[in-house]
């Protein structure tokens, strides 16, 4: 018996992988680990809430969102370009790690997670904010309430939280142009 | 002389206004006269039993639904409630002596049940389901005052109602009551026993079940010819819950108590306001009035289930669609490449109740907005879905409302781009 397969072309960290032909059904997540051997994407809870398996896309119109790999399809990335956990460092040439991204660097410098299992949706999810308000600044008094908002839908079963959250605000504020002055 | 029909219809509305002017004037007069402004607090010394029969009856009548505001103290009013003519805020009817019902007495309280009248003699809108209220027995009106008395008075006082000119002067309700108000609203089932008898009080009366799923006129009523026959007030449709149209959608007696009792069923999990109904009303219902209730609706002699026949041509063809596709990337991960859902988590859309819907909008609302996480008596829950109204463009979701029209439902593949453009137009 085999199964019935579709042909998958996509951007990966900037990389195009395939065509490559997915089964009927496979979820990204499994693709990610399964056959590119992309292994940093977490798969939790399977049924899109913990949010520990998020990718992101990168649209057309440049902005990004999350996108929950353990309940979408491979094929819905066909033609499509996304970054994972592997790609948010900064590498060279050869795949070494030069620097950490902002995020991933206050995630350490704060001892954010413990166990970690969840910390790859997190860097994800604060990844995509900060870029976000790059593009369109928050008032400095709304810092809080953003980081929290982006946030909110990803599941510690550490309880991590605060310290996830205090290292995101940290990293809002030191960076300049994310935030403004006046509401 | 004989005057043409729109001559004819002005003179009928002026009299019917004239008729009205004239009832109100004396009726606030009479109320004025009779101290119906201001007046002493009432103390309602009803017995425990009773007391135990009002918050019974209010449940099964579901007076929080709409009386609660949401995060708002129960029964304290304040919901808005959205219509053609304006947004109507649900009242206090808290026993607050100045901004709920405290002044009310138990006749007081009948009254706006029965006649949509409001203690200081001006009309209630038909938002207050007097229209279906109307037949409660005095007994029952009295147990729910009862009940509603020895609350704990709560100082809220909810926005005020303000409707469009001309929708805006209470007077003319008593024209609309004259012409729209029903002793007893028709059975949409055949039957006789105790059962059924009960099931209609519940139904009609208590229940209020026409209010959403009852077709409206012109004039916001409701068209009692097509009773329980489905309508949208909003982008989610109140269905069909006549006896052939549940049966054509696979409901059963012991689905729909299941439903009605936990939420969860076989054919469908509540959604939308019904979630909120079975939270507060029909969960609270005994098993004997839950059976009254099915009965009612399915008749003493039910149908056979007769689903809709699955085309299996159709089937075959939809499967190598666009509609597919997307299911495949977007729906299955959740509720499985076989439409099978995961038990207690996700929702199965095989034998589900929404896509046998002739009209594909709860389908469509449910695949833009997604559907809120919900928490179901007895432990169940459900998993909040995501909505996909920024992955679907209007044609890729009409093609996967077809395909699981086609797969699942039995219906016809024939929604359109235009059909889910106009859905989403209505988005709040």
């Amino acid at each position: 018996m085999s199964l019935p397969t579709r042909p998958l072309t996509v951007t990966i960290d900037g990389r195009q992988r395939g065509p490559i032909d997915v089964p009927d059904g496979l979820m990204m997540i499994d693709l990610l680990h399964e056959i590119l051997d992309l292994t940093g994407s977490r798969l939790g809870c399977g049924i899109g809430i913990c949010h520990a398996c998020v990718v992101i896309w990168d649209r057309d119109d440049g902005t990004s969102e999350e996108v929950r790999t353990c309940i979408t399809g491979a094929g819905f990335f066909d033609g499509k370009r996304i970054r994972t956990i592997e790609g948010i460092a900064r590498h060279n040439d050869k795949g070494e790690i030069l620097s950490l991204s902002p995020v991933q660097q206050a995630f350490l410098d704060q001892f954010s997670f413990q166990c970690g299992y969840c910390t790859p949706g997190f860097v994800m999810a604060a990844t995509v904010l900060i870029e976000r308000l790059a593009r369109t600044p928050v008032p400095r008094g709304q810092v809080e309430a953003t980081v929290a908002a982006a946030l909110e839908a990803h599941i510690c079963r550490c309880t991590g939280y605060v310290r996830y959250y205090q290292a995101v605000r940290d990293v809002i504020l030191a960076t300049p142009g994310l935030t403004r002055d006046v509401g | 002389m004989t005057l043409h029909r729109p001559g004819r219809w002005a003179l009928v509305i002026a009299a019917v206004i004239l008729i009205a002017v004239i009832a109100t004037a004396a009726f606030a007069l009479q109320n004025l006269l009779a101290g119906k402004i201001g007046g002493p607090v009432q103390v309602a010394n009803a017995s425990a039993d009773a007391v135990t029969r009002g918050k019974y009856l209010a449940a099964a009548a579901d007076c929080a639904a709409c009386h609660t505001a949401p995060g708002g103290a129960p029964f304290a009013g304040g919901l808005p409630m959205q219509s053609g003519f304006g947004t109507i805020y649900a009242t206090n009817i808290t026993p607050d002596p100045d901004v709920g019902i405290g002044r009310w007495s138990a006749e007081d309280f009948w009254h706006a049940l029965h006649s949509g009248v409001r203690r200081d003699g001006r009309q209630l809108y038909p938002a207050m389901p007097y229209t279906s209220y109307r037949d409660m027995t005095r007994a029952d009106s009295d147990a729910i005052y009862a009940y509603v008395m020895q609350l704990r008075p709560m100082k809220v006082a909810g926005p005020k109602t303000e409707l469009r000119f001309p929708f805006n002067l209470r007077l003319g309700m008593v024209g609309w009551n004259l012409l729209f108000l029903s002793d007893k609203l028709p059975a949409v089932s055949t039957g006789r026993s105790p059962a059924w008898q009960r099931g209609r009080y519940l139904v009609n009366v208590l229940g209020h079940c026409g209010e959403c799923h009852t077709p409206r006129g012109i004039a916001g009523e409701m068209k009692l010819s097509q009773s329980l026959t489905g309508f949208a007030l909003g982008r989610v449709a109140a269905p069909d819950i006549t006896p052939a149209a549940l049966a054509a959608r696979g409901w059963t007696a012991a689905g729909l108590r299941a439903f009605l009792m936990r939420g969860t069923a076989q054919q469908s999990w509540a959604f939308a306001d019904m979630r909120t109904v079975v939270a507060l009303s029909t969960r609270n219902m005994t098993a004997e009035d839950l059976d009254a209730v099915t009965t009612y609706l399915l008749g003493d002699d039910p149908l056979p289930v007769r689903p809709p026949a699955i085309d299996p041509a159709q089937v075959r063809a939809a499967a190598t669609g666009a509609g597919r596709l997307s299911y495949v990337a977007l729906c299955a991960g959740c509720h499985g490449l076989d439409g099978n859902g995961v038990p207690n988590t996700v929702v199965a859309i095989r034998n589900n109740s929404t896509p046998r819907l002739a009209d594909p909008r709860n389908l469509i609302v449910a695949m833009l907005d997604g559907v809120g996480r919900n928490n179901f008596p007895h432990s169940e829950s459900m998993e909040a879905m995501p909505g996909f109204s920024d992955k679907l463009s209007d044609s890729e979701a009409a093609e996967l409302a077809n395909y699981l029209r086609v797969t699942f439902g039995g219906q016809k593949g024939d929604v359109t781009a235009a059909d889910v453009r106009a859905l989403r137009a209505l988005s709040p």
